[in-house]
């Protein structure tokens, strides 16, 4: 029985879900579900930079916030199709991500931590600020994609696109992870001296968690504009970053799948309470904390511990030797 | 022919001269010792070597090579291998997994090819996979391949770490007391371990130990330092027979049969 | 201008400098940074607007309520997160003290957000808010009491420190542990002690702050980026460099809104962290890490 909960059943069962979910459920559902996707993006990403190589940087809801900027802002001003702006709005992300890489790389633990938050209010400050681009604080909207000559409609349009980026991303970044990649941001996490005497080049593997989780956040910022149709600064602020932290650490800090996990489950939970913004505030602080204080490794922790096939090797596993 | 040699090398920290002027050489396939009071300056040295600290001046010179100011990664690169004396395994990783790390520089894998799986990444992966194995092998310890590598015991996790450091196929082991807190039949296991080392792998060996017995047993030569300074050089018996380094131990007779 | 805008920079730099010293105390002692030390500011302001405006209770006695009030919370905090994870690794403090200061932060808006609609309540002022001409520039009363409460306190902190015992145990474990530990301090309730203290000294700031802006549940994390921003300027882990860097900022701030442009106020507290910490990360008065992690 507990074999038929191993992780590559579940993985299964969920794509096949996510994939017909359009044909019977309703618009809301398939909204929410989009946003699990989006966040499951960005909470593979953001694992890798914090959680694999243990780097403590909040620039992750900034960067996600370039990519829906980015991404909303040529769709408005320019017209350009989906096809362009989502890549272009990615990239943008990436490259900022790059660059606050540059100065973070020389700072470390509460330094670094520091840093990031303040680069992260200082872009929320321009996406409010900066009127004559971003539309200052009254945001602006988004029109919606067009699919043709696909016979979609842009909300479906957006669910499958969003759909197949991420059943190509995580692939991609669970292949990453599981190679001397994967292995080198562990390394320098637990001891970065150890890390160096055995030839790991401490500034390359920690600008590369910083680009890739910043491509896999721009990714998501871009699909969040198209999917929410408007871009506010509201979005990207720092209670943002928090879900964006929640998702990792409830799902498990340092396992590509626990953040899986982690998006999907606070999804749900940022929807159940969306009415209620206080009690938001209060259910995620308080998963948070009783997440450090009493599971401290995750709901995937949990899960590893009483159902097999849930290993997650950092590297290739062939045939048996 | 010298493999490594050590030429004139001062590091100061604060005010403090951890190193003064210090030489010495090392023959390829020697089995070189450091010892010394504590605060010798003996981590120092292998520190300076392995370019986690820069001297101040003087130079390392590694077949020919120098290795003064560059970084400690591209040291390891270059054949230079070190262990620490408090064991540094990567916890969240297997055993297999903290030996394959030490792979790292012999690999190629960038983010785009192991995301993409090109077809040389599954290949290197499986060769370090098998080294790895085949290094546990020869330490006998194969079977905790699969083990959370930081939930062994204490010499478990050395001999770890010695393998992690081997499979790296470095030129050079730079080894901080191997035989620290190992009981005394352990002891004898990591002296025929590193001449195995020697004669198998043909590796050279500078290594900082406390228990002479190890020290007499296994070294060619052994260098004394003692405050920043060495103060002897030359064979175990020239060495155990000099009356500065009883000095240095404040008076003691270096006792051959410990 | 110039003379009103340095007064009005002093004044808030004094505020800023407060919560700060709050921030540095907590980090000297125990070697952690309290993520959540923003709220703890925010709710010594609500548990005053509770006395004051909702109680009637004259603004003084508010004040003392409100920082006893603080002390007890700062306890709490010490209780509920530090405590259990005293020997967790950084991360999962700042995680636990961030998770913590949303915790307090929907607490707040829960009981008070709603209080006159909208986030927003408005605390009257203390005394009367007519100007009070000194020289050539008009000083409002509240500023007076600003930086007269702020001397008082920091003045009272230092005594506190310096001449009594419980002052000199706090130094004593800040500087080594371990060595405390063994003359028979209890270290952990020198650790309760700190957390109580800064508390209180965040929750005096946030008193002698309301009357002079609007308080809000959100209040507390712009608070804390100021207080981040002083005591990077001043060098973490420095007290002096805390009230330099606070007084700084506040300072800087002013200026910047007055001569260049008001939106710059709210900017520029992030570009004095990233300034500092890109080009000099031990700040003005940088004292090593007391505990190297």
């Amino acid at each position: 029985m507990q074999a038929l909960l191993a992780r590559r059943n579940i993985v299964a069962v969920g794509i096949i879900v996510f994939a017909i979910l359009p044909t019977f459920a309703n618009a809301y559902i398939v909204f929410v579900a989009n946003l699990a996707l989006m966040y499951i993006l960005l909470s593979v990403g953001l694992n890798m930079l914090l959680g694999y190589a243990g780097q403590l940087a909040f620039p992750n809801a900034a960067l996600f916030g370039v990519g829906a900027y980015t991404s909303g802002l040529l769709r408005l001003e320019f017209d350009l199709p989906y096809w362009i702006t989502l890549p272009a709005g990615a990239a943008f992300a990436t490259l900022i991500g790059l660059a606050i890489a540059l100065p973070a790389l020389r700072l470390r633990g509460l330094y670094l931590a520091l840093a990031t938050i303040a680069f992260a209010q200082a872009a929320l400050w321009v996406f409010g600020h900066w009127n004559s681009v971003t539309y200052g604080g009254a945001g602006f909207r988004v029109p919606p994609m067009d699919f043709s000559p696909l016979p979609l409609d842009p909300s479906t349009g957006i669910y499958y696109l969003s759909l197949i980026i991420v059943l190509v991303a995580v692939p991609l970044g669970w292949n990453i992870v599981r190679s001397r990649i994967g292995r080198a941001w562990v390394a320098l996490r637990e001891s970065e001296v150890a890390a160096e005497t055995l030839g790991i080049d401490l500034t390359l593997y920690k600008a590369y968690a910083y680009v890739i989780s910043g491509l896999y956040a721009g990714t998501a910022g871009a699909l969040f504009s198209a999917l929410l149709g408007i871009v506010t600064p509201e979005s990207f602020d720092l209670f943002q970053v928090i879900v964006h932290f929640c998702m990792v650490i409830v799902g498990g800090i340092g396992s590509l799948w626990g953040g899986v996990l982690g998006a999907v489950i606070l999804v749900g939970l940022l929807e159940v309470l969306r009415t209620f913004r206080d009690l938001q505030e209060i259910a995620f602080g308080g998963l948070l904390l009783f997440t450090v204080l009493v599971v401290p490794g995750g709901a995937i922790a949990m899960i590893k511990r009483y159902l097999p096939g849930w290993n997650e090797p950092l590297r290739r596993i062939g045939k048996k030797r | 022919m010298s493999k490594l040699i050590v030429s004139d090398v001062s590091i100061s920290f604060g005010g403090l001269k951890a190193l003064d002027s210090v030489s010495f050489d090392v023959k390829q396939g020697e089995i070189r010792g450091i010892i010394g009071p504590n605060g010798a300056g003996k981590t120092t040295m292998l520190n300076v070597i392995s370019g986690i600290n820069k001297a101040d001046s003087g130079t390392i010179t590694f077949d020919g090579t120098l290795l003064s100011g560059l970084k400690t990664n591209k040291i390891a690169s270059k054949g230079i291998g070190r262990t620490f004396q408090t064991t540094k395994l990567f916890k969240g990783m297997t055993v297999l997994e903290n030996v394959m790390t030490g792979a790292h520089s012999r690999l190629h894998a960038n983010p785009l090819s192991a995301a993409f799986n090109f077809p040389f990444v599954a290949k290197e992966e499986k060769q370090a996979a098998d080294q790895a194995y085949e290094v546990l092998e020869f330490l006998r310890m194969e079977r905790f391949a699969d083990h959370e590598a930081t939930l062994l015991s204490f010499g478990q996790q050395r001999l770890v770490e010695i393998a992690r450091v081997l499979v790296g196929q470095p030129q050079v082991l730079l080894l901080d007391e191997p035989a620290v807190g190992l009981s005394v039949t352990r002891v004898s296991e990591v002296e025929e371990l590193l001449k195995r080392i020697r004669q198998e792998r043909g590796i050279t060996i500078v290594m900082i130990e406390h228990v002479i017995r190890l020290v007499m047993g296994v070294c060619d030569r052994i260098t004394v330092l003692n405050s920043g300074q060495k103060i002897a050089d030359g064979t175990a018996e020239e060495v155990v027979n000099n009356p500065a380094v009883e000095r240095a131990y404040l008076g003691s007779k270096v006792d051959v049969t410990d | 201008m110039l003379a009103y805008l340095l007064m009005s920079g002093i004044a808030t730099g004094a505020l800023y400098a407060m919560v700060a010293i709050g921030l540095v105390l907590v980090y000297r002692s125990t070697g952690h940074i309290n993520f959540s030390h923003g709220e703890l500011f925010m709710f010594g302001g609500f548990i005053a607007y509770t006395f004051f405006v909702i109680l009637g209770v004259p603004y003084f006695l508010s004040l003392i309520l409100a920082v006893i009030g603080g002390f007890v919370l700062g306890v709490l905090s010490d209780r509920a997160v530090y405590r259990p994870l005293i020997k967790a690794p950084p991360l999962t403090m700042v995680l636990a003290t961030v998770g913590f200061s949303f915790f307090l932060k929907g607490i707040a808006r829960y009981f008070w957000g709603s209080m006159e609609g909208g986030d927003y309540v408005a605390f009257p002022a203390a005394m009367d808010p007519s100007p009070i001409p000194i020289g050539s520039i008009n000083v409002f009363p509240q500023q007076l009491l600003i930086l007269a409460g702020a001397i008082v306190f920091v003045v009272g902190f230092t005594i506190f420190f310096r001449m009594t015992r419980a002052g000199k145990m706090m130094q004593a474990t800040s500087e080594n542990p371990t060595a405390a530990y063994l003359s028979g301090i209890r270290v952990e309730r020198v650790y309760t002690l700190t957390w109580g203290a800064g508390s209180a000294i965040a929750a005096a700031a946030a008193v002698l702050m309301a009357p002079m802006t609007l308080l809000s549940p959100d209040v507390g994390f712009q608070l804390l980026l100021k207080a981040f921003a002083a005591t990077v300027l001043g060098g973490l882990g420095s007290m002096p460099g805390a009230i330099v860097g606070g007084l700084l900022v506040g300072i800087l701030e002013s200026l910047g809104g007055g001569y260049i442009h008001s939106g710059v106020q709210d900017v520029s507290a992030f570009i004095v962290i990233i300034i500092v910490l890109v080009l000099r990360p031990a700040g003005l008065f940088g004292v090593r890490n007391i505990r190297d992690t």
